[in-house]
């Protein structure tokens, strides 16, 4: 052998085998990436949080991360950011992860999943928050009790609200100057609405799109129904909820209103208020002052808008550090209350739609009371300084909605963002059962056509709808 | 030793294809949310999918989009092969065979975003061009019809590459003298396609409709990402709905039975295909 070794004398079942062993040697070798043990944190005991975002957003949450860390030593975390269109994809993410075997411990949710959350896959966090009642009480001292509601589910809180957001109208100020317009009163109603769009349209090219709006739950058509007093689902109230609310809210004016959660489990499709209000974004549509909504997250909108071509649209707090990023100064665009309806059981009310977000305890967790450290400290001043720095979003706390976070970014009107909750007491959270996503899809499939054709077919639609929602709250989530 | 060589196919098929196909089947006689136990259903889950009319709407939406979609990908796959090999130099037949394949290497999702903002109503280019010649803005993905040409134009433009490739290798296989005898006997033009060139590439023409059908009837990126199967249910498929139903909803025996029939649907046209094309192939 040696030197005389050739080709030739390496027989076929030689290099076969050669070549068999070199495959079950790199399978052997791969085999951590085969089955992911070889992710950061996976399988070391690591506390595995979940949110929707990009990897910017996971890295977002490292200075929050890193404060735990010299608070807790012992607890190690690991943010998992999770790319998704919408929240609906967000939690279908989720669902998989389960269905893998790897559900992570804990999970940021959104109004649009805390029900499904509630009802199937988090933990309550009743037992902590009385164990630290006197270390949360300041926390709920600054967070408005409607936010807090949305996350209880029959009685129990599921959720800390961390940041929020309520559907107000945006408007480019120097389109409204152009048109004639100025700022709009706090208590402009849906026919003062329907006019500056049409100065708008009078005042722009046909390219130009008075009131653009998307097609989705927060934002869409719901805004437009709470404004009218009614919604394609009818609301109804749990009981309980006593202990959270005599003991952080007992001096609150609105403590006897609160209730043990938010309920929708009956389709109102065919409220006639459901209908008027349909018709009144039929008519936008039909009269050209406003689009044909369009399903998905808007996210061509900032842009858009930036460039003077969209004239208003609703949208929450988030929108700011976008449009500042977009070249907009502070006085480029302004916000003001969404409008009232001009008559009706709603008027007086011009209740808000609103959703909010928070962390939740997986069932499956693996330390609970690790995770709870992770939501009590993510709660702190301290975090939420940390992790809304900028004005991505509208904080949960009430005093951190202030001058210096929209300071060189506007709007001149950042107050409309928390006062929407104060002065509009009546303002409720995106309507999202546990079986938020078939709700969701029976109510997007339905709108274009109902704002897109002649009266008989938004009755269809409206008819269809009604089928619709009566199929997706008769299964179980 | 055969065994051994078999073995990695023989475990991948198993563990990746029959596996989850006699899982899905199983699966569907059972109701599961994934977070409790599964619950024998029975045929409860076929009973429950055949009154649902969002699935009947969709797996009516995904024949029609089949017979649109597959009709057009190898028409123009095919015409542009015949247009190619016949008129252009070697060069730019190498150039337009990248072009033709390149959308298909693409992520159908990403394409699917893009052409999104393309269609537009106020905003895409689309419009805006149609705008230029005078035409008013079309609500390509705001209304059924619009939506659903929208859905069978970007699915056609990303899947007829392979098509084309086939069409063309195949019309490459043709021996000149076939041609040069046909005009010997006085075939022109149209004819020598009629009687030459279609016979002879019959062959091909089953592999690729076969192929073009078994995709479209599994449909999904391009609608899900441009319209999420709507408005309505104009443009849900059957693949979105098992989606929907499974992932969404957490019916995963009903997205099953969903899937098993749409699984026995395609063998069912398969087999039908491949039972007419005694008929119509032509093997030399």
């Amino acid at each position: 052998m040696g030197d005389s070794l050739t080709l030739r004398e390496i027989s076929r079942r030689t290099a076969l085998g050669a070549l068999g062993a070199g495959i079950l040697g790199a399978t052997v070798a791969s085999w951590p990436r085969l089955t992911g043990t070889d992710i950061p944190g996976r399988n070391d005991g690591s506390l595995s949080i979940a949110i929707l975002g990009t990897a910017a957003d996971a890295a977002a949450r490292q200075k929050a991360v890193d404060a735990f860390r010299r608070l807790h030593p012992e607890i190690k975390v690991r943010v998992q950011a999770i790319q998704a269109v919408d929240w609906k994809d967000f939690f279908s993410k989720i669902l998989t992860m389960v269905a893998a075997g790897n559900p992570p411990d804990v999970v940021y949710v959104a109004t649009e999943g805390a029900q499904l959350f509630a009802e199937k896959l988090a933990h309550p966090l009743d037992e902590y928050l009385r164990r630290d009642a006197s270390v949360m009480a300041e926390y709920f001292a600054d967070v408005h009790p409607s936010l807090v509601e949305a996350f209880m589910y029959r009685g129990s809180l599921y959720q800390l609200p961390m940041d929020w957001n309520a559907a107000d109208m945006y408007y480019n100020t120097k389109v409204f100057a152009d048109s004639g317009l100025s700022r709009p009163a706090d208590d402009w109603t849906h026919l003062d609405f329907r006019s500056s769009l049409a100065a708008m349209r009078r005042a722009n090219p046909s390219s130009f799109t008075p009131y653009y709006w998307t097609n989705r739950l927060f934002g869409g058509v719901v805004p437009w129904l709470y404004a009218n007093g009614t919604s394609f689902l009818a609301e109804e109230r749990a009981t309980g909820g006593d202990w959270l609310w005599d003991r952080f809210y007992g001096t609150d004016p609105s403590r006897a209103s609160r209730s043990g959660g938010y309920l929708w489990q009956t389709p109102n499709a065919d409220d006639p208020r459901v209908f008027e209000t349909f018709d009144f974004l039929r008519g936008l549509v039909k009269d050209g002052l406003g689009v044909r909504p369009e399903e998905g997250g808007g996210n061509s909108l900032v842009g858009l808008f930036a460039s003077g071509r969209i004239g208003a649209t609703p949208a929450g707090g988030y929108w700011v550090q976008g449009l500042s990023q977009a070249g907009m100064g502070p006085g480029d665009f302004d916000v003001s209350f969404f409008p009232r309806w001009a008559s009706g059981p709603g008027a007086a009310a011009q209740r808000h739609q609103f959703g909010t977000a928070g962390y939740a305890i997986m069932k499956t967790a693996k330390d609970k009371d690790a995770a709870w450290e992770w939501i009590k400290f993510s709660s702190s001043r301290e975090a939420m300084e940390l992790i809304f720095s900028t004005p991505t979003t509208t904080p949960a706390r009430r005093s951190m909605v202030n001058e210096a976070l929209y300071s060189g970014k506007g709007p001149a009107h950042w107050k409309v963002f928390y006062d929407t909750l104060d002065r509009f007491p009546a303002t409720g959270p995106i309507p999202a059962p546990p079986q938020q996503a078939a709700v969701e899809t029976a109510l997007i499939k339905n709108v274009s056509l109902a704002v897109s054709g002649d009266e008989q077919q938004l009755k269809s639609a409206l008819a269809s709808l009604q089928s619709d929602l009566e199929l997706a709250l008769r299964r179980t989530a | 030793m055969a065994w051994l060589f078999l073995a990695p196919t023989i475990v991948g098929m198993g563990v990746f294809t029959l596996v989850p196909i006699v899982a899905s089947v199983l699966l569907a006689f059972f109701r599961w949310d994934i977070l409790s136990a599964p619950q024998f259903a029975g045929l409860d889950n076929f009973a429950e999918m055949a009154t649902d009319p969002t699935v009947r709407v969709a797996f009516g939406n995904t024949l029609a989009f089949v017979v649109v979609a597959v009709v057009l990908q190898l028409g123009v796959a095919l015409g542009l092969a015949v247009l190619i090999q016949d008129r252009l130099p070697n060069w730019l037949r190498v150039f337009f065979r990248s072009a033709f394949f390149f959308p298909l290497i693409l992520s159908a999702a990403s394409v699917s975003i893009f052409m999104k903002y393309l269609f537009n109503e106020q905003f895409g280019v689309v419009n805006w061009l149609l705008g230029t010649v005078g035409i008013p803005a079309v609500p390509w993905l705001t209304t059924p019809f619009g939506s659903a040409c929208v859905v069978a134009l970007v699915y056609v433009w990303q899947n007829f590459g392979f098509s084309f490739l086939l069409f063309l290798g195949a019309l490459s296989a043709i021996p000149q003298e076939t041609y040069e005898a046909a005009s010997l006997d006085g075939a022109t033009g149209w004819r020598k396609h009629r009687y030459v060139t279609l016979p002879l590439i019959s062959p091909t023409t089953l592999v690729a409709s076969v192929m073009a059908i078994i995709n479209a009837l599994q449909v999904f990126d391009q609608p899900y990402v441009l319209t999420r199967g709507g408005p309505g249910d104009s443009t849900r498929t059957a693949v979105m709905v098992i989606f929907e139903t499974a992932f969404q909803q957490l019916q995963f025996g009903k997205a099953s039975a969903i899937g098993v029939v749409l699984m026995l649907v395609i063998m069912a046209v398969t087999a039908l295909q491949f039972r007419l094309s005694k008929r119509f192939v032509f093997y030399q």
